[in-house]
């Protein structure tokens, strides 16, 4: 771990516009106390760049006995995790401290990081896809595959999608955990009312061809509304990106240029401003949906529990439609990272935890009882999982889906403010009918800017 | 002093302002009340809401029943009555703390005469141009290194040091009458003894000011106790309160209205018990100077 | 700085005329112990008192304000992302980027608005709120005390109950309107009506302060002076322009420091309902500092633009003064 040494500015500290004199004056006064004051910040001394794989003989280490886990809760999921640490225990004798860390995953990312170099670093903590890599490369988490490989992880049975998502550089940097895709919600009363067949449509031109009759059936609404906040709107967009050849950006080249990305940009607004085929929420999305408001919309797989218990009406679930470039579907919610400047011991207990919170069995329970994506192929064909489609039809799609999703694009997942920038040309897209080549245009300038300073030196 | 805090026993000559216009007056005072107390009341009426009388066109006004659910729910996913104990406590430590602070330091910038004393004061003033949001990196550091995330001086001490206070004491005692100090002098009253037997009860008026505006502060800061405190059990209420809001899910309204009723509901009941006090402090303030 | 030239709102006509009678016919001495007395000034009791009373608030202040301050100064020159135990000094060029970064003109733009109308629009609705407050109708004790209320509840609270109120499908701001045949503003999606909602809600939470203020301000006006203008047959319009706001003159300089600071430091309200959005039409330089320093986490980037605030604040702030110092004369 890097010392954190002062900056020689703190010695200067009182000297806020005191003369020589009165500086005199108050030494009396602060005795110690500017000593005390004199710790923190960044040290400009190194290099920096990621924290080098430890080269840790595993094999040598104890694992500690207790460990401390930063979540959110995903899914208002608390009791189901401290069951799983019940298990745990119960099992390893190895005691898990659960710390609410945040409301959501911003939060926890927020605390994390401010809390580097300091003692209050946890074990374990939520990395989700558009914050694992600034962990990376601020140097605060541990490449798992090497301790994955002593515990002797199955890894070839995760979800390679949702595996893959955390590998940079030939490493791995989390596990997968509460793992969610977009997904397409339909009202099934209001699809029957419009003489529509009882299922999501194909294509995004099927759905255009839905709309007028959707439309009609629902007092003139728009049948799809969608929600516009930051972290969602550049994430379900991929889907449509993707769906039409366009991509964000490929590896650390930016392609918001791209003239596929462009005509995915044009397809958007063309729905929004000339065919009203969809439209942006006013406020909430799911709630549009849920109150009928809007006759389908695109939610995460988390919400799905949520929104069957809020409708009033038959809930259908479909894929996303699809482009002319076939099925594309982004994958999200987030993972466990380990903290790097925690001793191996804890390192070993804290991989222990997330070996056992894979298993199949474990993943089952944790999925059955949210709606996260169960993250073990064998776990999304295991009996608990089969109990769970039995009951709820609809989540059958949101695991089938999983066959049809790829990694995000670097550019939204892993530069600092780059979802920021993608949502905020997507609003001027939504909101504003500005022309795609320019919001773009905005988004590609000022994500350059932030990979050049952010990223690219620590690489 | 007493025309001026209870301004109806004056003779009502007729003519005198205020006499005209009185429909007008009242329409106008129960529009300000309106808009201040029907967002209130829609709260309280969401907080019995189920979501789906809350997501209805055309709106619902009432809810279907007064059941305490979104309550009970509100109170079963996080610790409301941890969260309310640490907001008293901070409150009333550091309010309490942040008014002595005030006093003592007005009192040694006022009535001590030691040199570079205007040094000092300007430190104050300086501080008070100083926003909370450029020292917060800084000072996170500090409080982190300190062991102190986590902890009630903690979330205290960063925020303590009161400028704001020591600098409208100051102003209020220096316009305090010299023979007054004078008297205490002549009593042979020590310093402690001037300032809290004479010079305290002199500036009521200034304290209920200050006191008031602490005391909001602390129970209402967000930031600060947002980044140094990770664990449920030592939140504070407004930080607390944001657990309510769902992620990956619905947000659902009934239940974190319920919550926000709870963390509102004690502060108001405790302004309406007081503000006769606060108020009538702040305006016989301006008479007796 | 004198007594004369600021003053809280306790002292706002200490000076004018015909009150304070114990006062009465004393030339306006001052308590401040007197500079002449060199014997007393260096004596040691005196120096040990003085670091008992005001040592402890100094301290804190040097630890939790000024050291902090010029740390920051210091971290706006390192390229630093927050997390990371490295930066590198880069100079100015946190500053040059802001300076000249693309959102930039409507981040000031936003929050130039933002601030002019919280501060503005406060003082005027808080003067008007006060002016009824101080006439004589019924019950307006009670309605006092409504209007003061809101300004104790959390920024938090307050924003999410608003953002009930707002919302446009299924708010009540949405049903009043449909009464009256209109359709909701779009005040979650459009950059203008969101800006426009939080500066509601923030003057609806803390136009209740001002008016409490000014309230004390009003009613330390000697009423024979109000009642006396208007025997003479001024209007009530030339009594406020000529007598009643001329008196509060202190009252106002106050009110417009503080709520200047209160305002341009808010976060709570916009972090509650829109988190600076949508396209960033509610992102102030207060709001952009939390999202690059915690959000982005891009610290020193943070930090120069929380100098840059600071320096304003501190500019406008001595304007204010120089400006006081002129201007606001009565007695």
């Amino acid at each position: 771990m890097n010392k954190r040494l002062a900056p020689a500015v703190a010695a200067a500290a009182p000297a806020g516009g005191l003369t020589r004199r009165s500086m005199l004056a108050l030494a009396g006064l602060l005795g110690g106390t500017a000593a005390l004051a004199a710790c923190g910040g960044p040290s400009t001394a190194g290099t920096g760049g990621a924290m080098e794989t430890a080269g840790t003989d595993w094999a040598s280490i104890n694992a500690a006995g207790k460990i401390t886990w930063w979540s959110n809760h995903p899914g208002a999921s608390k009791p189901i995790e401290e069951e799983l640490i019940r298990r745990f225990t119960a099992k390893t004798g190895i005691e898990v401290e659960l710390v609410t860390a945040g409301a959501d995953y911003d939060e926890v990312a927020q605390r994390f990081q401010a809390s580097a170099g300091t003692n209050n670093v946890p074990d374990l903590v939520g990395a989700s896809d558009v914050w694992w890599f600034r962990y990376m490369i601020n140097g605060q988490i541990l490449p798992v595959d090497d301790v994955a490989a002593h515990l002797g992880i199955e890894t070839a049975d995760y979800n390679t999608g949702l595996y893959n998502d955390y590998e940079f550089n030939g490493n791995h940097w989390a596990f997968p955990y509460a793992r969610s895709t977009p997904l397409f919600y339909y009202n099934r009363d209001l699809f029957a009312a419009a003489g529509l067949p009882d299922r999501a449509p194909k294509t995004w031109e099927e759905y255009n061809s839905w709309a007028p009759a959707l439309a009609e059936a629902n007092g003139g609404a728009v049948p799809m509304a969608l929600g516009s906040d930051t972290s969602w709107s550049a994430w379900w967009f991929c889907n449509i990106m993707w769906g039409m050849g366009g991509q964000y950006s490929k590896d650390w080249t930016l392609t918001l240029d791209d003239p596929r990305t462009l005509e995915a940009g044009e397809f958007l607004r063309g729905m929004i401003h000339e065919r009203r085929s969809v439209a942006v929420s006013a406020a909430d999305y799911v709630a549009d949906f849920t109150a009928g408001v809007s006759a389908c919309t695109i939610a995460s797989t988390g919400s799905l529990s949520g929104i069957m218990e809020a409708a009033k009406f038959d809930v259908g679930t479909g894929f996303l439609p699809e482009g002319p470039a076939g099925p594309a579907c982004p994958t999200g919610g987030t993972g466990i990272a380990i903290a790097a400047e925690k001793s191996p011991e804890q390192q070993l207990a804290a991989a222990m935890f997330l070996q056992f919170i894979g298993e199949p069995e474990q993943t089952a329970y944790f999925s059955a009882n949210t709606g996260y994506m169960p993250v073990r192929t064998s776990a999304a064909d295991g009996a608990e999982m089969q109990a769970v489609y039995a009951k709820a039809p609809q989540f059958r799609t949101a695991v089938d889906q999983l066959g049809t999703t790829r990694v995000q694009d670097w550019a939204r997942s892993f530069v600092p403010s780059g979802d920021q920038h993608l949502t905020t040309a997507l609003e001027k897209i939504m909101l504003q009918d500005t022309p795609a080549a320019e919001a773009f245009a905005a988004a590609s300038d000022a994500i350059a800017k932030s990979f050049e300073q952010n990223v690219e030196p620590y690489l | 002093m007493s025309n001026a805090v209870r301004p109806a026993l004056t003779a009502r000559r007729p003519g005198g302002p205020g006499t005209r216009r009185r429909p007008a007056g009242y329409a106008a005072l129960a529009a300000a009340v309106a808009v201040m107390i029907l967002p209130l009341v829609w709260m309280m009426l969401a907080s019995f809401k189920e979501p789906d009388e809350i997501y209805t066109v055309p709106i619902q006004w009432l809810p279907a029943g007064w059941d305490l659910s979104n309550y009970a729910a509100a109170l079963e996913r996080v610790p409301f009555g941890a969260f309310f104990a640490n907001s008293l406590l901070v409150t009333v430590i550091g309010a309490g703390l942040k008014i002595l602070l005030g006093l003592t330091t007005a009192y040694a910038l006022v009535f001590l005469d030691v040199p570079f004393k205007k040094v000092f004061f300007a430190v104050v003033i300086f501080a008070l141009l100083v926003p909370q949001q450029i020292v917060i990196i800084p000072n996170y550091t500090l409080v982190a290194e300190l062991g102190w995330l986590n902890t009630y001086q903690g979330i205290i001490l960063p925020g303590l040091a009161s400028a704001f206070g020591t600098f409208l004491f100051r102003q209020h005692f220096l316009s305090l009458p010299q023979s007054v100090m004078e008297a205490a002098v002549l009593d042979g009253a020590g310093h402690l003894r001037r300032l809290f037997q004479f010079v305290v009860p002199m500036s009521a008026p200034t304290i209920a000011a200050v006191a008031l505006v602490s005391v909001v502060n602390e129970w209402n800061e967000y930031l600060w106790p947002l980044l140094v405190v990770d664990r449920a059990e030592m939140m504070t209420l407004p930080v607390g309160l944001t657990l309510l809001q769902n992620n990956d899910g619905v947000t659902n309204w009934g239940v974190l209205m319920a919550g926000t009723v709870l963390i509102t509901v004690p502060v108001l009941a405790l302004f309406f018990v007081l503000q006769r006090r606060i108020v009538s402090g702040l305006t016989a303030g301006a008479v007796t100077g | 700085m004198s007594s004369s030239t600021l003053s809280p709102p306790g002292q706002a006509a200490a000076s004018g005329p015909g009150n304070g009678s114990a006062r009465a016919g004393m030339p306006p001495r001052r308590a401040e112990a007197r500079r002449p007395d060199a014997r007393r000034r260096n004596k040691p009791s005196n120096w040990l008192l003085f670091a008992l009373l005001a040592g402890p608030n100094i301290v804190l202040l040097l630890v939790f304000t000024f050291k902090p301050l010029l740390q920051s100064l210091y971290y706006s020159t390192l390229q630093w992302n927050i997390g990371s135990a490295i930066a590198r000094p880069v100079g100015f060029r946190n500053y040059t980027d802001w300076l000249t970064a693309p959102g930039t003109p409507q981040v000031i733009t936003v929050t130039l608005i933002f601030t002019l109308a919280t501060v503005g629009g406060g003082m005027v609705i808080g003067l008007a709120l006060a002016l009824l407050l101080n006439s004589r109708l019924k019950l307006r004790g009670a309605a006092r005390t409504i209007v003061v209320a809101p300004y104790v509840l959390s920024g938090v609270a307050v924003g999410l109950l608003w953002l009930f109120v707002f919302d446009p499908n299924f708010g009540v701001t949405s049903a009043l309107l449909q009464a009256f045949g209109l359709s909701s503003p779009d005040w979650y999606n459009d950059p203008g009506y969101a800006l426009a909602m939080v500066i509601i809600v923030y003057l609806w939470k803390n136009v209740g302060y001002v008016a409490l203020i000014y309230l004390a301000g009003l009613q330390a006006i000697p009423r024979d002076l109000l009642e006396a203008a208007s025997l003479d047959g001024a209007g009530r319009l030339r009594t406020l322009a000529g007598i009643t706001l001329p008196l509060l003159g202190p009252t106002t300089f106050f009110l417009s420091v503080t709520t200047l600071l209160s305002s341009l430091q808010s976060f709570d309200i916009i972090q509650a309902m829109t988190r600076g959005g949508p396209l960033e039409g509610t992102t102030t330089m207060m709001y952009q500092i939390y999202q690059q320093g915690f959000v982005a986490g891009t610290a020193g980037y943070s930090s120069a633009i929380a100098t840059i605030l600071f320096l304003v604040l501190l500019a406008v702030t001595l304007l204010q003064l120089k400006f006081v110092e002129r201007k606001v004369h009565y007695s």
